[in-house]
């Protein structure tokens, strides 16, 4: 069980989420697709995503726990999940 | 679909309050509870005025049914008589076996008769529905209370990935109806004109393996009256 709230409101800052296993996936966006629609950013949990200068989107790693959800929501399937290296 | 639909994220607030938190991979809590501080930033404009520190969270169990759950509750700076804005997150977990009467909502009835000025039922899978009653709830003249479906991964055995889906799904099959009531008035906010049957609900999800077609039917049915006496009072404006 993830005491979310727990953690959120009794610390100060909320302490940066530490994985025990390092990220599997990452998004990665295809420019070619992507709309610019921020439909990734509006659905994402963690809040790792944001809007880079040149309009498109991309994923802070350190924030990102790969869980995939801006892969499906994503409506012209711009957005693949890769293999960390 | 209208045309905005498209370009719907835009017309939300970019600032952040939550950067980095432990909650699982996937978790609709911590969707549901950025945006429910986005709203609140676009009512107050005021980034100060919510501060982590002025929230309480009050965790009770609900012993009959043994869920745990979490309310947010948020004492509205901007009414004079001490009015709170009740979040309820919840995210279904129990510790006996699932059934029927943890997945139909009683607590919008609840609030309702117990003299809520607002009281409504949210998802994460239709934000700006969310954001929308949120911003009402805050400006309701009275006690609110917003009813928030969050899907679990973890508990409720599903990929990560499908979590904004499988809010979506349970709006969509009517098991988690998108309602709002002001003041005694119903108003049903998100009616889905092609509603799936509650098998598409079921069968995705792990904690429903012991389930037999026999107790899909009784949910269905219970499902189906449900929703056709929120109609009536929807219809009715009572």
């Amino acid at each position: 069980m993830c005491d979310l709230l727990d953690t959120l409101l009794k610390a100060e800052k909320a302490p940066l989420h530490q994985p025990e296993t390092k990220l599997e996936l990452e998004p990665v966006w295809d420019k070619d697709l992507c709309a610019r629609c921020a439909l990734c950013y509006v659905y994402c949990p963690d809040a790792a995503i944001s809007r880079q200068e040149d309009g498109y989107f991309s994923a802070d790693t350190e924030l990102c726990k790969g869980c995939g959800i801006c892969h499906r929501e994503c409506w012209f399937g711009a957005i693949s999940m890769q293999e960390v290296d | 679909m209208d045309k905005y639909s498209l370009y719907a994220g835009q017309f939300l607030p970019f600032a952040e309050y939550i950067r980095g938190h432990n909650a699982c991979k996937g978790s609709g809590t911590a969707l549901a509870f950025r945006h429910v501080y986005k709203a609140l930033d676009m009512t107050l404009k005021n980034k100060t005025m919510i501060a982590w520190e002025k929230c309480t969270v009050e965790q009770s169990h609900l012993s009959s049914a043994g869920i745990q759950p979490h309310v947010l509750c948020i004492p509205k700076s901007n009414d004079k008589n001490g009015n709170m804005l009740h979040v309820y997150f919840d995210a279904e977990k129990t510790d006996k076996k699932i059934d029927a009467g943890v997945l139909i909502k009683r607590m919008p009835a609840v609030a309702e008769a117990s003299g809520y000025a607002y009281v409504a039922t949210a998802a994460p899978s239709h934000p700006f529905d969310l954001v929308d009653k949120i911003k009402s709830a805050w400006d309701a003249d009275g006690h609110a209370f917003i009813h928030m479906l969050c899907p679990c991964p973890e508990t409720w055995g599903f990929d990560p990935e499908n979590t904004v889906r499988m809010a979506r799904i349970a709006v969509e099959t009517r098991i988690f109806p998108l309602y709002e009531i002001a003041h005694g008035y119903y108003q049903i906010t998100v009616d889905e004109p092609n509603t799936r049957p509650v098998q598409d609900y079921t069968k995705r999800q792990e904690r429903f393996a012991k389930w037999k077609a026999k107790n899909v039917n009784a949910l269905q049915e219970q499902v189906n009256i449900n929703f056709k006496s929120l109609k009536s009072k929807a219809s009715k404006g009572v």
